[in-house]
């Protein structure tokens, strides 16, 4: 797709609205470092944004937002400072050395009198301080349960994301094998090259379907001016581009690739490391590489 | 247009940046409602709604020493977080059970600036989109208030899918070209 064609798509792009094939060539332009069509993204972005924005009525829930927000912030400030329960022991101390003083200056008249007075202080102190005790109890079990509250939310938005992400993969490993189903499909083992020995690749071509999924692991990360690039290898027109991908820190990743010219025969598959943004024919170290059978 | 003595998004994003809660809660006062609508239209869960908008608000406060204004707006970042999460949580079925709550809420008082500047924007914004057809306009807003695919759009609306997508794309450009021409 040339930049013309790109440009055509970054309204539906903006709007979360490409298939897998337009998506992916119009992250690759935009990877690629295409200004313009980042600008014109943005500018489709802001105006939705725009118009998001002026849907809202004027009634709305700021405060119940602030509530979550200031929850969280309060337990952001409490994990970083944890309570000091040593605040009322001083308290405590001197109360006994109260009572001990006034003991030592007690006269005999007024022993009685002031050991009863002694006494209800005692029990008094006593009591204030047990109450001190549980509520400071209480409000940091009212702390711990809010903090305790906040991390199973965040767990949920993570488990959230997860099951996005997989759910993203099930239908890429769904085309990989409806693909592979494809009685006239064509797919290879890709060989690990000295580069990457433990690196594995399998990859899927359909004519019938018009496409073409490559699933690969064990291949080292990617500097960020760095990127893999597939190639297919034509009998007439010799290496041609097949797609780009960085891999995934976890497990497989997979990539829909574009399918070669109609017409070519394509004998082998290969992976190289490229600058980023692709080239137009491998210049780097070739990771991975799988010869097709001939038809 | 008069002129809007309010302090700056990106003014907000660095005293933000620097710890100042108060930034986030100008912010909130700003922007709160709107995330909320945006993740209510697609979630249909008012509760689930304002803990979408609080996670995307919570996240913007953690982050806000890496915001690139280069990549776009403060507003565009957040509401395309917002969406983006709200129909996170619809695919993957999390909506939870709204949950009973009586007790006291804190009240806020609104800024006026604020509400005066919400107001003119609304406005630039209902001219702008006046200038769409009822076709453009009504499919935007299918478009970016839902999470229907476009097969699901095309039975909705009885248009042809290549007529959908032709009308999402002139309708967008149309709406950008003037909203970007009242602002000059």
């Amino acid at each position: 797709m040339d930049h013309t064609e790109i440009t055509g798509l970054l309204p539906l792009k903006a709007l979360s609205r490409l298939n897998g094939e337009e998506a992916r060539a119009v992250d690759e332009h935009l990877a690629a470092g295409c200004d313009e069509c980042e600008r014109e993204l943005a500018s489709f972005t802001e105006a939705l944004a725009a118009m998001a924005i002026a849907a809202s009525g004027d009634d709305g829930p700021s405060d119940r937002i602030w509530s979550h927000l200031q929850a969280r912030l309060d337990a952001a400030r409490d994990e970083s400072q944890p309570p000091r329960i040593a605040d009322h022991l001083p308290w405590r101390i001197e109360d006994r050395s109260a009572r001990e003083s006034s003991r030592q200056r007690g006269f005999a008249m007024l022993g009685s009198m002031a050991a009863a007075v002694v006494a209800i202080v005692v029990t008094s102190i006593f009591f204030t301080s047990r109450l001190r005790t549980v509520t400071s109890e209480t409000s940091n079990e009212i702390a711990a349960l809010n903090t305790r509250i906040i991390e199973v939310q965040r767990n949920l938005d993570a488990t959230s994301d997860r099951l996005a992400a997989l759910q993203a993969k099930v239908a890429h490993t769904t085309d990989l094998t409806l693909a592979s189903l494809d009685p006239n499909a064509r797919v290879v083992r890709l060989v690990a090259l000295p580069a990457a020995p433990s690196a594995a690749g399998t990859v899927a071509l359909s004519r019938a379907q018009g496409t073409a999924i490559l699933e690969v692991s064990g291949l080292p990360p990617t500097r960020g001016d760095e990127v893999y690039e597939v190639w297919w290898i034509g009998e007439k027109q010799g290496p041609l581009k097949a797609g780009l991908f960085e891999p995934s820190s976890q497990g497989a990743t997979i990539v829909s690739l574009s399918p070669p010219p109609e017409r070519e025969v394509v004998l082998a598959s290969a992976i190289t490391l490229e600058p980023r943004g692709g080239v137009e024919k491998p210049s780097g170290t070739m990771y991975l590489k799988g010869d097709f059978p001939r038809p | 247009m008069a002129a809007d003595n309010r302090i700056s998004d990106e003014a907000l994003v660095s005293a933000m940046a620097a710890g100042e809660q108060d930034a986030l809660a100008k912010l909130n006062q700003r922007y709160g409602r709107a995330l909320s609508a945006v993740a209510d239209r697609i979630l249909r869960d008012k509760a689930d709604a304002e803990e979408v908008a609080a996670d995307v608000l919570w996240q913007f406060w953690r982050e806000a020493s890496r915001f690139d204004r280069s990549r776009g707006s403060v507003a565009a970042w957040i509401m395309m977080t917002a969406r983006s999460r709200a129909i996170d949580r619809l695919r993957a079925r999390k909506v939870r059970e709204h949950r009973g709550d009586n007790s006291v809420e804190p009240v806020f008082t609104n800024d006026p600036s604020n509400e005066i500047h919400s107001a003119e924007r609304r406005h630039r914004v209902e001219v702008a989109l006046a200038t769409l057809n009822d076709c453009e306009r009504e499919l935007l807003r299918l478009t970016y208030f839902s999470d229907l695919s476009q097969s699901e759009i095309t039975q909705r609306t009885c248009l042809p899918l290549g007529t959908v997508k032709s009308r999402m794309r002139s309708g967008l450009i149309r709406l950008r070209d003037a909203l970007q021409g009242s602002v000059e």
